[in-house]
């Protein structure tokens, strides 16, 4: 098996990199990337104490699943691929994604970590409500899915 | 008619429940949804940044596929909308 996606219910479970990099590991493969995303303390000049991640569960994993395959299909077809995504309330400095990619030269690690990172800002249907340290929250904007075509 | 609406971020803040039941005109498609989703927005939650999740929001089928704005709702249908994404 080499491509492992799932959404991690932060209050059950976290997201860990020791399980990616056993999973990634092959005599095959050269090079390792590991691109690891935290909740940061702030945002546009505001305090931040968490993100709530909130997920169209079975749309996203659809979604982890063929952008993983299209980065192996563009950029190396030995890959083997370890993704993780929070869903739920999330401290700040904790894991919201992993990724993890092993490969037979570095580039391509490289750039399949960058891949599956910017086609999931724009594929996967995952929102971010931020908390504050104030006590209020925000959904914050993000990329619309609605054909293009449509948008007047 | 009136059709199921399963919420996701920020069309959260149009219900405390996951799901919003709308009231439709017969036969109305997606693009009616919009209408009758604006006039609910501008008549309680202007203040809620959500002026615009009407033209910005996309609809999954319970297939999960995006339905486009001719796309013809049943009487009960369960959709999702899709607020403009940003995981990661």
């Amino acid at each position: 098996m080499t491509l492992h996606t799932a959404l991690i219910k932060t209050e059950e479970e976290k997201i860990s990199s020791e399980k990616a990099k056993k999973f990634i590991l092959s005599e095959k493969n050269g090079a390792e990337s590991i691109f690891v995303g935290r909740v940061r303390n702030e945002n546009s000049g505001k305090k931040v104490t968490a993100v709530t991640y909130d997920v169209h569960d079975q749309a996203v994993i659809k979604s982890f699943q063929s952008i993983c395959n299209d980065a192996k299909s563009k950029f190396d077809k030995s890959a083997s691929i370890f993704l993780e995504h929070a869903k739920g309330y999330v401290s700040v400095g904790e894991i919201s994604i992993l990724i993890a990619v092993s490969s037979g030269h570095r580039d391509e690690a490289f750039k399949i970590c960058r891949y599956i990172l910017e086609e999931i800002k724009h594929k996967s249907p995952i929102w971010k409500k931020e908390h504050y340290i104030e006590g209020n929250e925000e959904w914050l904007p993000g990329y619309s899915l609605r054909p293009k075509e449509e948008i007047k | 008619m009136e059709i199921q609406l399963k919420l996701y971020g920020s069309s959260k803040m149009l219900s405390d429940k996951e799901i919003l039941n709308v009231e439709l005109p017969n036969n109305s498609n997606i693009e009616k949804l919009r209408i009758a989703l604006s006039k609910i927005i501008s008549q309680k939650y202007l203040k809620n940044n959500l002026q615009n999740l009407s033209k910005t929001a996309a609809f999954f089928s319970q297939e999960d596929e995006i339905i486009n704005d001719n796309y013809k709702l049943k009487d009960k249908e369960l959709i999702s909308i899709i607020p403009p994404i940003g995981g990661g």
